[in-house]
């Protein structure tokens, strides 16, 4: 499993359970890339990131967290 | 199932229609010494062929327009040719290899340059389909 882990799924659900198809066409991308990266088998880029983080109104790290390796 | 993924299927189930059709086609009429000398048998290979070609790329086309293709997407299909490349070029040791055991005394007949390409574009095509579904199976693994 990827070190870059997110909340998208916990902040889908705050958000009056925002469903994938939504927050895909708020960032801009497929609702099979939200899949990938709710089950964390993507790491989007920085430019998706950032989008998807504007989606929810919260910052990067609100969204995304890097898991260093001990 | 993403859009890209979809159409990978679309081209790849054709794909595999197309070259077994012409096959069929090539073996039931009669092979390649029939092939060398019935022009209407050429031209019944080569509409098979174009007009594959042509149908191929207006359903990928068709298809493209339909779906929407994201960064993921993009990935995956800028590793694809890496599965095209080795198709082709194993494609090509097969033939290389066949036509110098089978023909190596008598000289290899000028209609294998023909027969030769053609499967080379059509294997080409087939085998970019079946790399961007390798690609979604591979990040589906999260290699």
């Amino acid at each position: 499993m990827t070190k870059v882990k997110n909340r998208i799924r916990r902040l889908r659900f705050d958000h009056d359970e925002m469903t994938q198809q939504e927050l895909a066409n708020r960032a801009g991308c497929t609702r099979q890339t939200i899949i990938a990266l709710e089950q964390g088998k993507y790491v989007p880029s920085i430019e998706l990131a950032f989008r998807i983080a504007k989606a929810f109104g919260a910052t990067l790290e609100e969204v995304f967290q890097y898991e260093e390796s001990t | 199932m993403a859009p890209l993924q979809k159409r990978a299927l679309y081209g790849l189930a054709f794909g595999v229609v197309w070259a077994i059709a012409i096959i069929v086609v090539f073996i039931v009429k009669g092979g390649v010494s029939t092939f060398t000398e019935d022009q209407g048998f050429r031209i019944v290979i080569d509409v098979l062929w174009v007009g594959g070609l042509i149908f191929y790329g207006i359903l990928m086309l068709t298809l493209r327009k339909q779906s929407q293709v994201d960064e993921r997407d993009r990935l995956i299909l800028g590793r694809a040719p890496v599965v095209q490349l080795w198709a082709v070029i194993f494609s090509m040791v097969i033939w290389t290899i066949v036509l110098t055991e089978s023909y190596w005394d008598q000289g290899i007949p000028p209609i294998f340059m023909y027969l030769v390409f053609m499967s080379t574009i059509i294997v080409s095509a087939v085998a970019q389909s079946i790399g961007i579904l390798i690609g979604y199976w591979r990040m589906g693994r999260n290699d």
